[in-house]
């Protein structure tokens, strides 16, 4: 298994053995505390649209292993206004740096990035498609919980809500989750379900997969509720959004009939669909999780370094 | 050198005999003037057969060009838009070859990507789509699915072959 050197592009590039891999040294970065892991190495975290959590989350990355960081946070401030091809930009970045963090509006971006660049790029989200240190972040934080996942002593239930058909951060999931041998849960409102492509994958897999009737058959039979965000843009009917965003909203009143170790998870931010109730409840995961995102990207980027 | 298959040969022979060149035969009928478009930029000439009757697939398209074989870029075109076509080369009004369309594994700056937000439609950048076989992909010994499909290496999207624009060379 090698990394140094590698682009992480996308989560399909990689096999489980090296997911697992990931989120082992994550978990040994996680254990070991800060450090000087980066010392003498620059991140470039390039921005070409604003995503203040993605950004945050590298940079703090880097900088607890006294590492440094230089970049821009949306295209307003770069030379693309000007014109520039995103290869030129990169062929210059390159030259200054040892890994690249690239966050672009256009699908496919970072791969393309990677091919110009010699240095490895780190894709912190190309448009509608990938945005892989989320999906690590995202099963290291239920590995944390539940053990189990990496070791398939029992089954675990992964359910899924909301906007499953636009969902990124939801597909890279269930697309990861197929390595795993999990029970995948779904609750979506009518249009918004998950693509065909991803119950196809899950088929392969062997995954099994079923339709929860709503919210709270989701909550009482999972392990993992995966919650995402509902667009208003998505329905031409306010009235109708109103409507669907009031039975995908998740309170602290429902959960009395979770599993004792439920956790609710959420790429964040979230809007209206978790009360601020739930937040006090033992069922809130969705701020630790993003302070998964730490020890992940650390594991992420010394690999790619060479440093780990 | 293979030996003259006349009696196919009066069979293709269907829109204006050729002494030599190639026949492009069982194109797909919505594809027949993508193909001779295809095989138009040069100053050979070209018969086109529309909405030809076919015991195998109702109704086909059949694309003559006289006196030169298709080159790889056009060949690799061809199984883009009419991957289940065939290529018959024509010497002295005799096929001497008839082969399906070699579909490649890749299609290198062919087809433009069909999602509006794919980099590719925005930077100055070649398109690359590869075949998608099988339900599990990435295995080469898999069928290749008919209808052909391919996915963009860039977006990742899966588009069937058919609904691609090529791109103007
Ligand atoms: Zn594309």
């Amino acid at each position: 298994m090698r990394f140094a050197g590698r682009q992480v592009l996308s989560i399909a590039d990689f096999t489980r053995d090296e997911i697992v891999h990931v989120l082992t040294v994550a978990s040994q970065v996680e254990q070991r505390g800060r450090g000087a892991l980066f010392s003498g190495k620059l991140m470039a975290t390039l921005f070409f649209e604003p995503s203040t959590r993605t950004r945050l989350s590298f940079e703090a990355a880097m900088l607890h292993q006294g590492g440094q960081v230089m970049g821009f946070s949306d295209a307003a401030s770069t030379s693309t206004k000007k014109g520039e091809s995103l290869a030129d930009t990169i062929r210059m970045v390159e030259q200054y740096v040892d890994v690249i963090v690239m966050r672009h509006p256009r699908d496919g971006a970072a791969r393309l990035a990677a091919e110009v660049s010699r240095v490895p790029v780190i894709n912190g989200g190309d448009g509608a498609n990938q945005h892989p240190s989320q999906t690590f972040l995202d099963l290291y934080t239920i590995a944390k919980l539940f053990p189990a996942l990496l070791t398939g002593d029992r089954q675990l239930t992964v359910a899924f809500a909301g906007d499953l058909k636009y969902g990124r951060t939801v597909h890279s999931l269930v697309s990861a989750l197929c390595h795993f041998k999990v029970k995948i849960l779904l609750t979506a409102p009518a249009g918004l379900e998950l693509p065909q492509q991803y119950l196809d994958e899950c088929a392969a897999a062997g995954l099994p997969v079923e339709i929860a009737s709503g919210l709270p058959e989701a909550i009482a039979a999972s392990d993992v509720l995966y919650m995402t965000r509902l667009q208003e843009e998505r329905f031409p009917d306010p009235v109708e959004f109103d409507h669907i965003k009031a039975s995908y909203r998740v309170n602290a009143a429902m959960l009395r009939s979770a599993k004792p170790e439920l956790r609710i998870l959420h790429p964040l931010p979230r809007i209206n669909e978790i009360a601020t109730d739930v937040d006090f409840t033992p069922h809130a995961h969705y701020f630790p999780q993003a302070g998964n995102g730490i020890p992940v990207r650390q594991a992420l980027v010394g690999l790619v370094l060479g440093v780990l | 050198m293979t030996e003259p298959i006349t009696t196919s040969a009066s069979r293709v022979r269907q829109v204006e005999a050729i002494a030599n060149g190639t026949v492009i035969d069982h194109i797909p009928p919505a594809m027949t003037l993508k193909v001779a478009a295809l095989l138009t930029g040069t100053e050979d000439q070209v018969f086109i057969g529309a909405n030809l009757r076919s015991s195998r697939m109702g109704r086909k398209g059949v694309v003559k060009i006289s006196n030169r074989e298709i080159s790889p870029h056009e060949a690799s075109c061809l199984a883009l838009i009419a991957p289940t076509a065939t290529v018959c080369i024509i010497r002295d009004f005799s096929v001497v070859t008839k082969q399906p369309v070699p579909v490649p594994e890749r299609f290198d700056d062919v087809a433009r990507c069909a999602n509006p937000n794919c980099v590719t439609n925005h930077e100055r950048w070649p398109t690359r789509f590869v075949v998608v076989r099988g339900p599990s992909e990435a295995r080469s010994a898999a069928p290749i699915e008919v209808p052909l499909r391919v996915r963009c290496v860039y977006c990742e999207r899966g588009f069937a072959a058919g609904e691609l624009a090529l791109l103007d060379r």
